[in-house]
């Protein structure tokens, strides 16, 4: 199904006012209209211009979720769980320097640095943490200052805006570190590369992370400042289940929070998504289930494929091979998502055949939720 | 005191707010009162300044001050800063045997800058406003004034123009002495961009 | 430009109304003269102010109108001749003195000229002052033209002493801001001198005069001087009747309008037709006068801005003519032959005659007529702007944006000045109300104060430095004593702008160019306890984030000063511009997806072009004034700058 771009009233009026907004950041940063501020994105002025980068990029517009697997993967979208991967792995880093920052295993610091000393980057996008623990994009250009992106905070932040602001004449290669959404916005990007602002061919890794959920930035740093002292937090963690909490680590020791505490500030939108594992990066990378300080690796492209060799090959990656019952748990959870997201949206449109942003196959739509 | 071609003779020296027209209508009634004619100069001033439309209307008289707005269809010449405004007044203020003397630099309004209106083409500006014209005189006054050195000379341009086109009752005597007293420290670079006017004029 | 301290006697000059209005002070021997800016009275004293030194008198822009108009009457009581001028709105903030002054009588002849600007070219409000003359019984005049304003502003002073009451001399734009032949009169010579004697009150001994009392009976001595001056106006000069003696029509008017009927009935040829009627001395009317007219036709038309003022006193007073008196009809704002709003002009008059006379009217050819009015419509609309390099624009961007990312509906509660332009594009739509001088710290006063009611939505009250001084302060003092929660930006540009750069008391220089004290607007506020801070503008950054911040974190009252000269008073000092500003147009990307060229069709100042055929922006030499702001709009750096 072909794609109708509208313009930023249409985006404001179809996902941000709605709710849909996963605040990923590929609609911001790149003209004087949208920008992002506290967990919101804001449209300071109205733009006049019917079809607009801003809607044809958003993860919430509709997606052609088929047209892209073809473009990135040469096939189809199946309704494999995991999406389409050409090995599993567990892996850490050789490093423990990087280990001892790592949220779990340190792969990804470990595969963005290697791709920096060997030229397939000139610098990285990430998330990084402020000594408050508040989210911010920066700009890596070495191992140090990637290290310094390392751990997660679980808030949505709009990385992509960063990839915006980039000068369209740019000559630096760039990898970016994305959640499922923003990988799929890059992935529409690759799709049909844009004709203004962005020039997605410097694009060349993007690394996905697994995503359940993500909290909103603005309610979610209230509740952690109100509860701690965040200068003294030095990781978060919400293991998997059947763990059902959310610890904080500092300096001080562990403290844990029961799920249901944290369940409130999850964004709405968090409901709607069916990408567990981050399916249209190059590598996605998770925890292990029940092992500790290692990482599920799933790697889906060419590039990926490279990568992952190189830094075995240099050893800067110690790899293992994942026990089949976490396979078949991760896979389980992979499913489950994609269910309960299809459930929701077709409960929210009352409608088997609208799905709010996706472009899915029928056929697909009917063996998932069978 | 020579006699006028009309009693009264009407003017309206048009233009946007900040051009300078309030100044060119004093000069040209204070040049008509020292040779003993009556004359009353209306202008707009306060909010029209940022930007508006402003006109000032000038009545000339052998024997009274009239009241200081010409009625509508009455202006027996339109001197005007901005084309179109040139334009606009004659839509108010012309009649079939009007005498027009304009400068055809354009000042585009907000709205026109911010894509919600038009600005029409120049060349087809100039042939409206021929068209409503008995006589059309164009001066290129703010170009002629970036040459000598400042947008602001396309005032004193215009201003000789009018008397060089003699459709007033004065000539360069009457307004020399009016010109050195109000630009006493920059009289030269006045009298040179009058005398401009007169001669671009001439043709 | 002319100089109404010409001593010419005689000579035949070319005055403006308000030169010829001050002239005619000065001709009266004035010695005290204060006023406030507003137009259209401001030249009143800008003329004064400017020769005061040289003739001796003491002239002052006052902090507001009321102050101006109560320091006059304090010289007046101490026996110096003296005059306030105001626009139509001083009058409003005046008003509580004067009605007690009418009631209290005055000194030396003491003058209040209110000016009115029929069809608010300049205001915020129309209305017709002369109304306030008939409320609180003091006389009116009503110059018709240049030569009147200052022969009638003259003869006022004499007219009040004989009364012992002020005078109202009411002007329109069209006598104020016309320039007309103005034949001088003697400028009087003698020297004066100030004393403050004690004055019983009429009624009660041991009373000042000034301290007035008993009030019901004060009145009636009012009424008593109204009567006496209709005796005098019965046969003023200023009064008269052109046309045969009999008409079949009468046309009574006053002030500018008179003008329009004269070349009104000259230009329809109706001279043996129709009479004019010119009534100068407005209130009270001379009945018997206006009596002797009204048997001159039996078909009356009243043409008089705005309101039906003189209309509806004759009409009263034909109500109580003899009973076999000729039955009139009347014409004017009751009947629709003239608007009830508006301003004046020939045709509208020229229309209404014809109108009566059942005539027809063609200004000009038929199908010129046409022509021109087809042609003309390709001219684009006007609309008002700031000035290219006005540092209200960089003030009025900060807030937009920081509004939107509050994301919470704030809006500016606006106020008058040249930042009133915050309801049109020019200030990006952002001021939701605009009403009187103050009035933008008053409004937000009381949407600081609904906090109780769910009310959560950012208030900005704005001012200028000017109007601070006049009427902000006690709403802010309210502010902070009622415990209400507003932001007040103060846009000091170090000017009374609007009205033609008049000075005040933050400018450290008094009217008649002496200097004066700098009252320091940050020390005033912060000895009120209002959180102060102070930006620039121009900062763009700084100026969004401090509003931001402070109407997202901070309760109460902040005051932000926007600190940052009139681009018009920049340029007057250092007629250098600061920047040479130019737009790259390889790296202008224009209407494309990025920025939908945001300078020219947001921003919008007049110094930035659209070249629609090149598809990029372009700076307009002749209008920029390299202030430079644009360069930080732009997103792809395309505006380039650099110092001159």
């Amino acid at each position: 199904m072909d794609m109708k771009i509208e313009s930023c009233r249409e985006l404001i009026e179809e996902v941000i006012d709605t709710g849909l907004c996963t605040y990923c950041g590929a609609c911001a940063g790149g003209c004087p209209y949208l920008v992002s501020f506290k967990d919101r994105i804001v449209l300071l002025d109205n733009c006049t211009i019917s079809e607009g980068q801003c809607y044809q990029y958003c993860p919430r517009t509709h997606t052609d979720i088929d047209g892209i697997s073809q473009q990135i993967f040469g096939a189809a979208y199946s309704e494999d769980e995991l999406g389409a991967v050409k090995e599993v792995l567990t892996a850490r880093s050789t490093d423990s320097h990087i280990r001892e920052r790592a949220q779990y295993g340190g792969t990804v610091t470990t595969l963005l640095s290697l791709a920096l000393e060997e030229g397939f980057i000139d610098c990285a996008i990430l998330a990084k943490m402020s000594n408050d623990k508040i989210p911010g994009t920066f700009l890596a250009r070495n191992k140090e200052e990637i290290l310094q992106g390392a751990g997660t905070s679980y808030m949505a932040y709009p990385v992509l805006e960063a990839l915006n602001q980039i000068p369209k004449d740019s000559t630096e290669r760039l990898g970016i570190v994305a959640t499922p959404c923003q990988a799929l916005a890059l992935s529409k990007m690759k799709k049909d590369p844009p004709q203004n602002r962005v020039n997605i061919e410097n694009v060349k890794l993007v690394v996905g992370l697994f995503c359940t959920w993500a909290l909103g930035l603005d309610k979610f740093h209230q509740f952690l400042s109100e509860n701690l002292d965040l200068p003294q937090v030095i990781k978060f963690d919400s293991p998997p289940p059947p763990a059902n909490r959310f610890d904080v680590y500092s300096k001080s020791g562990k403290l844990s929070f029961p799920l249901d505490e944290i369940r409130k500030f999850i964004m709405p939108t968090c409901t709607y998504c069916l990408d567990m594992t981050a399916e249209f990066a190059d590598i996605s990378v998770g925890s292990v289930e029940g092992i500790e300080g290692w990482n599920t690796v799933l790697v889906r492209t060419d590039a990926g494929v490279k990568l992952i060799e190189l830094s075995k090959a240099k050893g800067e990656l110690d790899t293992g091979h994942l026990p089949s019952q976490s396979l078949a748990h991760l896979k389980e959870a992979a499913l489950l998502k994609k269910r309960r997201a299809l459930k929701e949206i077709i409960k929210k449109t009352g409608d088997k055949k609208k799905l709010l942003y996706l472009g899915l196959q029928e056929s697909i739509v009917d063996r998932l939720l069978a | 005191m020579k006699k006028l071609s009309k009693e009264p003779l009407n003017l309206i020296v048009a233009g946007v707010g900040g051009q300078g027209n309030v100044l060119m209508s004093f000069i040209i009634g204070k040049a008509l009162v020292s040779q003993g004619y009556f004359v009353s100069v209306g202008d707009t001033y306060g909010a029209s300044q940022r930007g508006g439309s402003v006109a000032s209307h000038v009545r000339i008289s052998e024997h009274t001050c009239y009241g200081s707005l010409i009625p509508g269809g009455h202006a027996d010449v339109i001197l005007s800063l901005e084309p179109a405004e040139t334009l606009r007044m004659l839509g108010q203020f012309g009649n079939p045997d009007v005498v027009t003397l304009t400068n055809t630099r354009p000042i585009y309004p907000a709205d026109v800058t911010s894509g919600r209106a038009t600005y029409p083409n120049i060349d087809e500006l100039l042939k409206l406003i021929e068209k409503l014209s008995a006589k059309l005189i164009v001066i290129k006054a703010t170009d002629e004034a970036i040459k000598l050195g400042s947008p602001i000379f396309a005032n004193v341009i215009l201003i000789g123009a009018l008397i060089g086109s003699g459709v007033l009752p004065l000539n360069k005597k009457s307004l020399e002495p009016i010109l050195r007293e109000n630009f006493p420290k920059e009289f030269d670079a006045n009298i040179a961009a009058f005398n401009k006017g007169v001669e671009l004029a001439g043709h | 430009m002319a100089s109404i301290e010409l001593d010419a006697p005689g000579t035949m000059q070319l005055l403006l109304g308000n030169e010829a209005i001050a002239r005619g002070a000065l001709e009266a021997g004035i010695g005290f003269a204060a006023s406030y800016p507003g137009t259209p009275a401001s030249e009143i004293m800008d003329n004064l102010a400017s020769i005061a030194n040289d003739m001796g008198i003491h002239a002052e822009w006052s902090v507001n109108e009321k102050v101006a108009l109560e320091a006059a009457a304090g010289a007046s009581f101490a026996g110096i001749r003296a005059i306030a001028s105001m626009k139509q709105n001083g009058l409003n903030v005046s008003s509580d003195f004067l009605i007690n002054l009418a009631m209290t009588g005055i000194g030396k002849g003491l003058i209040l000229v209110v000016a009115d600007d029929p069809g608010a070219i300049s205001s915020s409000n129309e209305q017709d002052s002369r109304n306030i003359c008939k409320w609180i019984d003091i006389p009116l005049l009503e110059p018709g033209n240049t030569q009147e304003a200052k022969d009638m502003t003259k003869w006022a002073f004499e007219l009040s002493e004989e009364l012992d009451t002020i005078c109202m001399v009411r002007s329109v734009n069209r006598i104020g801001h016309t320039r007309g032949n103005v034949k001088l009169g003697e400028l009087p010579k003698k020297e004066q001198r100030a004393y403050f004697p004690n004055i019983w009150n009429k009624f009660e001994p041991m009373r000042s005069k000034f301290a007035a009392g008993p009030f019901p009976q004060l009145h009636n001595v009012l009424h008593q001087k109204l009567a006496k001056a209709e005796e005098k106006f019965e046969s003023s000069p200023f009064n008269w009747y052109m046309g045969p003696d009999n008409v079949e029509l009468l046309v009574i008017t006053s002030g500018a309008s008179t003008s329009c009927c004269t070349e009104a009935v000259k230009e329809l040829k109706l001279e043996d037709k129709v009479g004019i009627f010119k009534l100068a001395t407005t209130w009270p009317i001379p009945e018997n006068l206006i009596e002797k007219q009204l048997s001159r036709s039996q078909k009356v038309l009243f043409v008089e801005e705005v309101d039906p003022f003189i209309e509806r006193s004759v009409m009263e007073l034909a109500a109580n003519l003899p009973p076999d008196s000729p039955h009139l009809i009347f014409y004017g704002k009751r009947s629709g032959h003239i608007p009830s709003y508006g301003e004046l002009n020939p045709d509208l008059v020229i229309n209404a005659i014809a109108n009566v006379m059942g005539i027809p009217y063609q200004a000009r050819d038929i199908n010129y007529d046409k022509e021109a009015q087809e042609l003309s419509k390709a001219v684009p609309v006007r609309a008002l702007n700031l000035c290219p390099g006005c540092p209200h624009r960089a003030t009025f961007w900060a807030v937009k944006n920081a509004f939107q990312l509050d994301g919470r509906d704030g809006f500016i509660c606006g106020d008058i000045g040249c930042y009133a332009l915050g309801f049109a594009a020019g200030g990006y739509y952002q001021s939701r109300t605009m009403h009187a001088m103050g009035s933008g710290a008053g409004v937000a006063n009381g949407l600081g104060n609904l906090r109780q009611f769910g009310f959560e939505q950012p208030v900005i009250a704005m001012c200028g430095d000017s109007t601070f001084f006049h009427a902000t302060i006690p709403a802010l003092i309210n502010g902070v004593y009622n415990k209400s929660n507003f932001i007040l930006l103060i846009l000091d540009n170090s000017a009374t702008a609007m009205t033609g750069f008049q000075p005040h008391p933050g400018t450290g220089m008094t009217g008649s160019g002496e200097p004066a004290i700098s009252i320091n607007i940050e020390a005033l506020c912060r000895s009120l306890g209002a959180n102060v801070e102070v930006c620039d503008p121009f900062d763009l950054k700084n100026t969004t984030a401090t509003l931001l911040r402070l109407m997202t974190e901070e309760g109460g009252i902040n005051v932000v000063i926007m600190r940052r000269e009139c681009e018009m008073v920049r340029a007057k000092r250092k007629k250098k511009f600061p920047y040479v500003v130019h737009v790259d147009p390889d790296i202008c990307i224009g209407e494309a997806c990025g920025c939908d060229r945001v300078c020219t069709r947001v921003l919008q100042c007049p110094g930035l072009i659209w070249d629609k055929q090149a598809g990029k922006s372009k700076i307009d030499e002749a209008v920029c004034t390299g202030c430079g702001l644009c360069v930080d709009i732009c997103p792809e750096g395309a505006i380039i700058k650099s110092p001159t």
